[in-house]
């Protein structure tokens, strides 16, 4: 199931599914840079639509209106990189994606703030500020929360306040910024690449198309899809929350008690490393959970599954509050530990202040 | 270091001399020189070959005029121009000399 778009080829309309035209794209926005100066630019750009629509056309049939990733990028191929004569521009380059833009001068593009939506938990601003220092999300993470500890809540105010004030990275330009990556045509297709080797995650990213390039709604994926992505949602969702409130109990248990489950931490491992430990396992175990979630949005609504995200949202609130509130109530160690927490945490204060 | 990489700087400098032969012996369509390279050592593609035909045409060697096809849009069949013509005569002179030379030198 993917999305279809319809494109304009030198005045024919073809359909290609997502991942196609972004590849496609790219390789246009490649061919642009690469005759940035030629002063035909213009035609040898209809040139390369022309030829890229004949080759598309063996690949249609009565039955098979649309052209898929694999056959465009068989096409494009075929078609080779487009040779600007650039003069750093060595022999022939079939294997060419990986040195071009190598020795370009904009390798430090500027690095900017952003709310990165992508794998957040919350809002993205743990993931921005992650993105913007170079360093793993958890980490970020785990001083936020331990900042929301130490300052008695007061940290999430702040994080409210980050979230509203900073702005998200919607377009792909921005993407660029906030993971200081220069955003360059290799860039987009090192990116649609990766895109079509991982086919079933949703994109990462998302280019503004050509005027000329109109995006029809896209039509809806097949009902039983839907009903089994409408099935996975919820279930995704518990899944999440399950696994974050584990997770979190197991991070407090650790630092209150240096055990887990009645696992204790070796006593020659210092407490940070049984946190790392438990924070790497964790994003493990949640970063397929994660792909998984957002590819059953886009089954379920397509182009509106913002609406899907948002009531999914929601529901894992909810999920949260029933687990914490389960756990409170039937597991005998995390009602201990949440009546002790306030004495605990004044005891870790205590040591580490 | 294949043999095929050490002349590929070669194979490159070449192509345009081969395009004009190409183009000198018929009316031809982008495709057409595909083919026609597509079995040779200087198999290229469009992504090569449409930047360099422009460049061609703007230093007048070749031009084009459009022509109906059967399936889809008019193509674009190129064709030498007096001047291709004498560039080509003068490239043939020197790649004769070339190979005259190669074959006294050595052995």
């Amino acid at each position: 199931m993917q999305k279809v778009i319809t494109i304009n080829l030198n005045g024919q309309a073809y359909q290609l599914d997502e991942p196609a035209f972004d590849a496609l794209l790219a390789y246009f926005a490649r061919a642009e840079e690469q005759l940035h100066d030629n002063p035909d630019r213009a035609e040898i750009m209809t040139d390369l639509e022309q030829a890229i629509a004949e080759k598309c056309v063996p690949y249609l049939g009565p039955r098979k209106t649309v052209v898929t990733a694999a056959e465009i990028a068989q096409i494009l191929q075929e078609m080779g990189p487009v040779d600007g004569g650039r003069p750093n521009d060595g022999a022939r380059r079939e294997s060419a994606t990986g040195s071009a833009g190598a020795g370009r001068t904009d390798a430090h593009a500027p690095k900017r703030l952003y709310l990165i939506r992508e794998g957040a938990m919350i809002a993205g601003v743990c993931n921005g500020i992650a993105a913007y220092f170079n360093v793993d999300p958890t980490i970020i993470r785990i001083i936020f929360v331990g900042l929301a500890l130490l300052t008695k809540g007061f940290w999430i105010l702040a994080y409210v306040v980050l979230a509203i004030v900073i702005p998200t990275a919607t377009t792909s330009e921005e993407r660029a910024a906030a993971q200081g990556v220069p955003f360059t045509a290799q860039e987009l297709i090192d990116r649609a690449k990766r895109k079509i080797d991982a086919k079933f995650k949703r994109p990462r990213w998302r280019w503004r198309p050509r005027a000329s390039w109109s995006r029809p709604p896209s039509p809806p994926a097949g009902y039983a899809t839907r009903v089994f992505a409408g099935f996975m949602v919820p279930v995704l969702s518990l899944a999440n929350a399950v696994i974050f409130w584990l997770f979190a109990y197991i991070l407090v248990s650790l630092i209150a008690t240096r055990q887990a489950f009645g696992d204790r931490l070796p006593d020659d491992w210092p407490l940070w490393a049984g946190i790392l430990m438990a924070a790497v396992i964790y994003n493990a175990v949640v970063w397929p959970l994660h792909a998984a979630r957002r590819a059953s949005y886009y089954a379920v609504a397509g182009d509106r599954h913002g609406a899907v995200e948002a009531w999914d949202g929601a529901m894992s609130f909810g999920f949260s509050v029933v687990i914490v509130w389960l756990a409170y109530r039937y597991v005998p160690e995390v009602h201990q530990l949440i009546d002790a927490l306030p004495a605990v945490w004044e005891s870790f204060r205590d040591r580490t202040i | 270091m294949g043999v095929d990489e050490k002349f590929s700087a070669i194979r490159k400098g070449l192509l345009e001399f081969l395009i004009l032969r190409i183009v000198a012996t018929d009316k031809v369509y982008v495709a057409d020189i595909l083919e026609r390279l597509s079995s040779t050592e200087f198999a290229t593609q469009e992504g090569t070959l449409y930047p360099l035909l422009s460049k061609m045409r703007r230093e007048g060697l070749v031009d084009y005029e459009w022509q109906e096809s059967d399936a889809g849009p008019p193509r674009k069949y190129y064709e030498l121009t007096p001047k291709g013509r004498a560039q080509l005569g003068e490239l043939d002179a020197y790649w004769k000399e070339i190979n005259r030379t190669i074959g006294q030198l050595g052995r």
